[in-house]
């Protein structure tokens, strides 16, 4: 799916030097809210939920690739969205991310 | 299409203290009024905005909220071309009506033979002038400002609203009928004050909606419903915002010795809405029966925190909430039966099922019990589920459709809540509303 995303399915969402190793932010785009997370130099993008408790994922710290929720210890992996730890069961989306002249665009997937 | 960072909730100056100190040059409130107003002020300027580490807002996200984008209407002047589609009236003789646009309300009616009487329908900003001690007697008497700062907003700058009064063994035989409608962009602070007196009777009939389902807004009410000995209330609630807009309401009921009080909530508007509802009952043989009905559909998200709260012993509450969701919308539902010290031989229910029309769907449903009497009764249960392939196969196998077939389990889902409900346009309406929503499923 990433590869099919249109260029008008695209939101501008910050400078690319807005983003920093291993500090996770958080953005509203197209009134979804979202994380944006840098690994080994790869921007990644998921929305700001667990899927545990639907709360938001955005104050939570870094374990490795590792989204870590706040509140009860679920992990997403940042790269996919994927849940690898218990409360979560099920994955939380993934954006695609691009990368245009030092701006970061982002699609959000359904 | 918008990107922003996150910044705190900011009230901005449109709701700032510039903004409510024209507001109280504006109005004509009596004195009692201004007090409280500015008492509530206070309370609003202490408090922070909620946050997720309460658990009321836990699964409430309120970022998305630009209430520097809202503003009060100070001005008290709306356009009556606002004015949003009514849709429980369809067939129905009323006894009165009011309605509001953007929190102010445009028209009041009242069978003359009900004022000889001395009931009082109509405006509550009027009302606090011309019947001033009855109102300042029971307004936000159920609603404290230090619930939250929503609650504290509103008590300190409701702009109008509705005050429905019902003298002693007076019992109206039609039903009363309240419109609050809000147009695109705009902010309804409204509030509902309805007071039943000893052995009083009354239907009434409340919705509220947007010119267009694309709508957006800001509404931020109340509801207060105050029932004495022996008076019996049906109370109808049709929320039907436009999906753009937020609202935040604490509702409220009080009801008295041997009352009955049957109140049907069906939620089907806005983007995100968080309703504080809570029935108290105060005296013995109290009977109070909520009917929910919730639809949600693409990224709607709408949370009911509830309270059936028995504080005097033989009294009966029954909650029934049912949410049916589509698409990646959410619904939230906690509900709590508390029962005080004293009050024996409560008799406690609550239940709240959902259907889940989508794999994207969600439906948090947390039902609870706070027990401190020791001779009472208190069930509680919750169900979530998808609609069953067998019921679909089967509805196939005798020639309907896949989506006729999800359409006739869907009302099905909610047939239980239809026949509780008296009152025929109100099932009409609820059940044309509920078709309206449901997506061709193929």
């Amino acid at each position: 799916m990433k590869e099919t995303a249109k260029m008008s399915e695209f939101h501008y969402v910050c400078p690319r030097e807005q983003i920093r190793p291993a500090q996770p932010q958080t953005f509203e785009v197209d009134e979804r809210f979202v994380v944006l997370v840098e690994i080994d130099g790869q921007v990644h993008c998921i929305e700001d939920m667990c899927t545990h408790d639907g709360g938001t994922l955005g104050d939570g710290h870094l374990d490795g690739a590792c989204l870590v929720c706040p509140r009860h210890g679920a992990k997403f992996d940042v790269r996919t969205g994927k849940a690898v730890c218990m409360p979560a069961t099920e994955d939380t989306p993934s954006h695609t991310v691009k990368i245009d002249s030092g701006k970061i665009y982002v699609a959000l997937s359904d | 299409m918008s990107t922003t960072t996150i910044d705190k909730l900011d009230s901005a100056e449109t709701f700032g203290q510039q903004a409510f100190e024209r507001l109280l040059l504006k109005r004509i409130d009596p004195t009692w009024l201004t007090a409280k107003r500015k008492e509530a002020w206070e309370i609003f300027q202490s408090l922070d905005w909620p946050n997720p580490r309460d658990e009321n807002w836990m699964r409430s996200d309120i970022r998305g909220l630009k209430l520097s984008k809202f503003a009060p209407n100070l001005d008290e002047s709306v356009e009556i071309s606002q004015a949003a589609p009514v849709r429980l009236l369809e067939g129905v003789e009323v006894s009165a009506s009011v309605r509001s646009i953007n929190g102010v309300v445009v028209g009041e009616s009242l069978n003359p033979t009900l004022a000889a009487k001395g009931v009082v329908v109509g405006s509550l900003s009027r009302c606090a002038r011309d019947h001033s001690a009855i109102v300042e007697k029971y307004l936000h008497s159920l609603i404290c400002p230090k619930s939250d700062r929503f609650a504290a907003l509103q008590t300190a700058m409701w702009s109008d609203g509705f005050f429905v009064y019902v003298p002693r063994n007076v019992r109206l035989e039609l039903p009363i009928h309240l419109h609050a409608s809000m147009g695109d962009g705009q902010v309804d602070l409204s509030h509902t004050l309805i007071v039943l007196e000893q052995g009083a009777e009354a239907t009434v009939l409340f919705e509220s909606s947007s010119p267009d389902t694309a709508s957006h807004g800001f509404h931020c009410g109340g509801v207060e419903l105050i029932q004495h000995g022996n008076s019996h209330l049906r109370y109808v609630s049709l929320q039907d915002w436009g999906k753009g807009c937020w609202q935040f309401a604490h509702q409220r009921a009080s009801v008295g010795r041997d009352s009955q009080l049957q109140w049907t909530v069906a939620a089907m508007g806005s983007r995100f809405a968080q309703v504080d509802q809570r029935v108290e009952l105060v005296e013995p043989g109290a009977r109070s029966q909520v009917n929910g009905v919730m639809f949600t559909q693409d990224r709607q998200h709408l949370v009911y925190n509830t309270l059936q709260h028995h504080i005097a012993p033989n009294c009966i509450s029954d909650f029934l909430y049912k949410s049916v969701l589509q698409d990646s919308s959410r619904t939230v539902w906690r509900g709590m039966i508390k029962v005080s010290q004293g009050a024996q031989k409560t008799d406690g229910y609550q239940r709240n099922d959902n259907l889940l029309l989508s794999d994207t769907a969600r439906a948090d449903s947390i039902p609870g019990l706070e027990i401190n009497a020791d001779d009472v009764r208190c069930t509680h249960g919750s169900t979530s589920g998808r609609v069953d392939e067998e019921l679909i196969f089967y509805a196939q196998s005798r020639g309907f459709t896949r989506s006729e077939a999800i359409r006739m389990i869907v009302t099905g889902f909610f047939q239980q809540i239809f026949d509780r409900i008296t009152i025929q346009s109100v099932r009409e309406a609820l059940g044309a509303a509920i078709a309206r929503q449901v997506r061709q499923y193929e």
